[in-house]
């Protein structure tokens, strides 16, 4: 079986020192929502970079049985959707150009008929289509980063990664963003990885975690299996418990920081 | 989903509205070379103009040397040299993510002044060619040089648009330095032809030199326009862009060499014109937004009309006298742009 993601051996970075190294991931299956945890500083974009060829990154990520490190970045772009962490820029762009834009650019051949409905379709699931006509500088940074998130969906990526897509939305949009992303990966089997700061909603809606800390994998696995309180202790420097709640999900309750010398790492 | 809520649609009918916009500068752009080619020392009448351009026999001798050989000529490179000034600022705002960004802002210009005042000082002739030749070739020379050095220091740093603005700036003071070095040395009469080129001037305009910066045009747009969706796309930031795979920084390099071609095309025949290269983008991107299918074709349209316009008001702000064209575009070009802010501020 060639199918999904697998990653052995990652390393990549910004200067001649990898930021992260190491890192392998089992296959992961298509439709799997992946969640990208780790303190700040841990590695977590820095991964979803040099996946999404932004950075010159060493190893193998194989997607669907090719290795995407070297494929063409003509090619590789057009498996990938990524979404970073900064914000869409305010300019007079309107948000229907800045998706356009980003079909476009990848795809200059689709089909206008078809790039239309793609369109009407992602501003439809994320509910943009009041905003479709307004300027990206008028827009607040909650609706400019569901511009961002569009950008990225509209080109019907294999690969989708996400960095900090929640961080500019407040907590109904949190939920609809996470719950269109759990839907796209159901219908389309897409496989998503999500890095992301709350804990709680990565454990809500998606199947595996990965776990980084200072640039290496530190744990994997489903929820239960990924994280229990040694583990919040390793990474984040927090005593805590990871409880069930009463709808089944897994939820982290921190209790305190730890300080220097009391099993951080 | 029924097909008149199709975003798609909503989408057209936006577009539309950009086509009519750029038809209506296309018509005032016509309206403004007619009006300057009617306007100048000798009478020639607008309705002589058109008859002198459908018939030219109809005209007499005189009228005919006028509108063909000096008024025609100057009104036609007011709107390429224009035209090629306002798409260099636009792409160069774009590249380089600064509102502010224009060939003079990077010392293109400065570079093409210094580059034109070597020669007149020198008086420089090589190979046959008289100054008429060897001025605009020594600007065009220096423009592009001016423009490849700060792309090869900035490659060293990684091509930011950061850096290839610092060292755009650095490239004005080391441009002007060296020019004050020029005409310290120059003779009064070299001071006077260097004094007289900076200011900027149609009046130098042959048939010739229209035709080699038009055709600098003709090349260069479709390739512009071959980067209309990498463009638009950067302008939602360059990270974004380059997360859909868009190489910003080879896109940077090419436009710059392409802008700087533009530019010193420009700047080599006409001297020194400012706020073209400013203005002209500012009202596309107020009319038309920033898809760059329509801005590009937008900011040439309206730098080419700014400046036939300037060339107008050169005509006749001082009845009797020619004003050089530098002073009315930089005169009229910086309330305009003023102007222009503040309402886009209030609009805001």
């Amino acid at each position: 079986m060639t199918g999904g993601l697998a990653i052995a051996d990652l390393a990549a970075g910004y200067g001649r020192r990898p930021t992260i190294e190491g890192i392998g991931l089992p296959r992961i299956a298509s439709g799997t929502l992946v969640a990208v945890i780790g303190s700040n500083g841990a590695g977590k974009s820095t991964f979803l970079k040099s996946l999404a060829g932004l950075l010159a990154a060493t190893g193998r990520v194989e997607l669907d049985g090719e290795d995407l490190l070297r494929l063409p970045a003509a090619q590789r772009v057009r498996r990938l959707g990524y979404l970073p962490q900064s914000l869409p820029l305010g300019s007079v762009l309107i948000a229907y150009e800045a998706v356009l834009s980003a079909l476009r650019a990848i795809r200059p051949d689709l089909p206008r008929a078809e790039a239309d409905r793609r369109i009407d379709d992602v501003f439809d699931r994320l509910e943009l289509r009041p905003l479709a006509l307004r300027r990206l500088g008028e827009l607040s940074g909650g609706q400019r980063q569901l511009i961002g998130l569009a950008q990225a969906i509209v080109r019907h990526p294999r690969l989708l990664l996400l960095d900090e897509p929640t961080s500019a939305l407040d907590l109904r949009w949190q939920l609809s963003v996470l719950q269109t992303v759990r839907d796209l990966a159901d219908r389309e089997g897409c496989i998503a990885l999500i890095a992301i700061h709350d804990i709680n909603l990565a454990l809500r809606f998606c199947d595996r975690v990965v776990v980084l800390n200072k640039g290496r994998l530190l744990s994997t696995g489903t929820p239960d299996e990924a994280l229990d309180s040694a583990l919040l202790r390793r990474a984040y420097g927090v005593e805590g418990r990871v409880e069930a709640c009463s709808r089944g999900f897994r939820i982290v309750l921190a209790d305190r920081a730890l300080n220097d010398g009391e099993g951080r790492e | 989903m029924t097909e008149d809520t199709s975003l798609a649609r909503r989408y057209a009918r936006f577009v539309v509205r950009r086509i009519v916009v750029l038809a209506a500068l296309a018509v005032a752009l016509v309206l403004s070379f007619l009006g300057d080619a009617a306007t100048g020392p000798s009478a020639l009448p607008l309705v002589d103009v058109l008859n002198g351009l459908l018939n030219p026999a109809g005209l007499s001798r005189s009228a005919e040397v006028i509108l063909w050989n000096i008024r025609l000529p100057a009104a036609a490179m007011a709107v390429v040299v224009g035209a090629a000034l306002g798409l260099a600022g636009a792409e160069m705002q774009t590249v380089l993510n600064n509102p502010l960004a224009s060939p003079f802002t990077l010392g293109i210009s400065n570079a093409a002044t210094f580059g034109a005042s070597l020669a007149i000082v020198l008086e420089l002739s090589l190979f046959g060619f008289d100054q008429t030749v060897m001025v605009p070739a020594c600007a065009f020379v220096f423009a592009m040089g001016s423009i490849l050095v700060i792309q090869a220091l900035a490659r060293t740093q990684g091509t930011t648009a950061d850096t290839v603005v610092l060292f755009g700036i650095a490239m004005v003071f080391v441009m002007n330095a060296l020019l004050w070095l020029v005409q310290f040395v120059a003779s009064a009469d070299a001071l006077q032809q260097i004094v007289f080129w900076t200011m900027g001037s149609l009046a130098r305009a042959t048939w010739d030199k229209v035709a080699l910066v038009a055709l600098v045009l003709v090349v260069c747009l479709p390739l512009s326009l071959r980067h209309v969706w990498a463009m638009t796309a950067l302008r939602g930031g360059e990270e974004h862009a380059r997360s859909f795979g868009i190489p910003v920084e080879r896109l940077r390099m090419l436009v710059m060499l392409r802008v700087s071609l533009l530019a010193a095309a420009a700047v080599a025949f006409v001297g020194t014109v400012g706020f073209i290269g400013l203005v002209g983008p500012h009202i596309a991107r107020l009319a038309l937004g920033e898809d760059h299918r329509f801005y590009l074709p937008g900011a040439a349209l309206a730098g080419a009309l700014v400046l036939s316009l300037a060339s107008i008001a050169a005509k006749t702000l001082v009845p009797g006298l020619l004003l050089p064209v530098g002073i009315v575009t930089a005169l009229v070009g910086i309330p305009l742009f003023m102007a222009l802010i503040l309402s886009q501020r209030r609009n805001a």
